[in-house]
């Protein structure tokens, strides 16, 4: 073991972070080596004297304080959020979620739905661009929990009003939202997760998307699918505006999910 | 509903719990690293905030105090974009090259055994002066082993880089502080100009060119 080793790795020797047949290479070295003696004792009482300069400062008393208000305002940000998600979660309106849950179920295991690839259809660039979209998952532009954030953001960016839409579950939690073209229209994505699941819901115009999709009643609304790629992407039509869901999730929820979403409020 | 509201409050408690002891911890990195204290106190709340968004993220059991301070180097990396360059100086052509062994005898002793309160107090403000010229990464990398106590792991999953590399780098950054330091108490007369007893020459070039691009 030469000197020049052992002075290499001697702030990892104080350190105590040499493997264990290296540390006693080093302690056996440093026995009988004098210079390296000095060194040792001098890398000790220098990270001492280190320690001593530009050691832990105390944080000065408001510090916390102010920490704790920022944080009280992510907790009310959040609180505000939750009971956007729950109002129609009161006991009297639930009843429509469970009546549409129920039409899904319905629809899914008695009437079946249709599996068949939807043939002929005009708009298929379109669908794919909504499939496509989902499965790129391209970052958030608007990275927000504020809704009119993200009014604001799609404003003269797009030819109508942009608002996430909102959804009984709590578990549907809007994430962002990004400035997109279908075609040649300008577009919004959002965003959300659903229990760790994306959901992309792409907000359009482009009236024809709806031209060979099939059409069905779920709890009452009127929701438009195509299948496509093994799953579905439905779509609630509002004020001229599309709404197209797709996720990696089952089928039924992707129609709950269309049927259920408030979009305009 | 209520279950939920309970959860959260639960949650924020648990974070209080936790971040709180860690508070000084973050101020004095901060600090150091910022060398403002206006600074430092607004990298510091921005950390809580953002470790407190993704405190869900954050895997129980493991350290806190070291996802914190990962969380803290980012933001300071990210609000200042210094990294790029920083560690160009640091590891690039204009690195001091650092020897194993550069100091005499005699400037061992002189700078580890100060004679008297004064002189003492004159050392401690050179090596403040002389960490306070150090890049950010190498700052960093001595805070988080000399004054934070973190084991290299650890180091290494604040600043994210392998093991090996906070070996070096902290290796590199001890030595440019020591020869920092000793060319300052060379100037002030503490210690006397190296002779021959080194087994290297003391790179004081290397430093000077490197405070000239720096400035």
């Amino acid at each position: 073991m030469s000197c020049k080793l052992v002075r290499r790795h001697l702030g990892a020797f104080v350190d105590g972070e040499l493997d264990p047949a290296s540390q006693i290479e080093f302690e056996r070295h440093l026995e009988v080596c004098s210079a390296c003696q000095e060194q040792l004792a001098f890398e000790r009482s220098f990270r001492q004297q280190a320690l001593e300069s530009i050691g832990a400062v105390q944080a000065p008393e408001h510090l916390w304080s102010r920490a704790l208000h920022r944080l009280d305002e992510i907790d009310a940000t959040r609180a505000e959020r939750t009971s956007i998600e729950a109002r129609p979660m009161r006991w009297r309106q639930t009843w429509p979620i469970a009546a549409a849950a129920v039409a899904v179920l319905v629809i899914g295991s008695v009437v079946g739905l249709p599996d068949s690839p939807s043939a002929g259809y005009q708009g298929a660039g379109m669908l794919q661009d909504v499939v496509n979209l989902h499965s790129q998952a391209l970052p958030s532009d608007v990275q927000t929990e504020a809704p009119q954030d993200v009014v604001r953001y799609f404003q003269g960016k797009t030819p109508f009003p942009v608002k996430p839409a909102r959804f009984a579950e709590p578990s549907m939690k809007f994430v962002g939202a990004r400035y997109i073209k279908v075609g040649a229209h300008p577009a919004a994505a959002l965003y959300y997760n659903r229990d760790g699941r994306r959901v992309t819901l792409l907000v359009f115009q482009s009236p024809e998307i709806t031209r060979n999709a099939h059409r069905t009643h779920v709890g009452g609304r009127e929701v438009f699918y195509h299948n496509v790629g093994g799953n579905v992407v439905t779509i609630r039509q509002h004020g001229g505006v599309n709404y197209a869901f797709f996720g990696d999730l089952d089928r039924p929820v992707l129609f709950q999910l269309a049927a259920n979403a408030r979009v305009a409020y | 509903m209520r279950r939920k509201e309970k959860q959260a409050e639960a949650q924020r408690r648990l974070f209080e719990a936790e971040a709180r002891p860690q508070l000084d911890t973050l101020y004095s990195m901060a600090l150091r690293l910022t060398r403002s204290p206006v600074d430092a106190e607004d990298l510091v709340q921005d950390t809580l905030v953002r470790a407190y968004r993704f405190y869900d993220r954050f895997e129980a059991g493991t350290n806190f105090k070291a996802w914190l301070l990962r969380i803290q180097m980012n933001s300071f990396v990210n609000r200042y974009r210094r990294a790029s360059r920083e560690r160009q100086v640091f590891d690039g052509p204009l690195a001091i090259p650092v020897g194993e062994g550069v100091m005499s005898r005699a400037s061992m002793r002189g700078l580890t055994d100060p004679v008297g309160d004064a002189e003492r107090r004159l050392i401690a403000q050179e090596i403040r002066r002389a960490f306070d010229e150090l890049s950010d990464e190498a700052r960093a990398m001595i805070l988080l082993a000399d004054v934070e106590e973190l084991s290299y792991k650890e180091i290494a999953e604040v600043v994210g880089c392998p093991i090996g590399t906070v070996m070096s780098r902290l290796h590199r950054a001890r030595k440019q502080l020591q020869i920092s330091l000793q060319s300052h108490a060379v100037q002030l007369g503490i210690i006397e100009d190296e002779d021959g007893d080194v087994e290297e020459p003391i790179p004081l070039e290397a430093f000077r060119a490197r405070k000239e691009a720096k400035s």
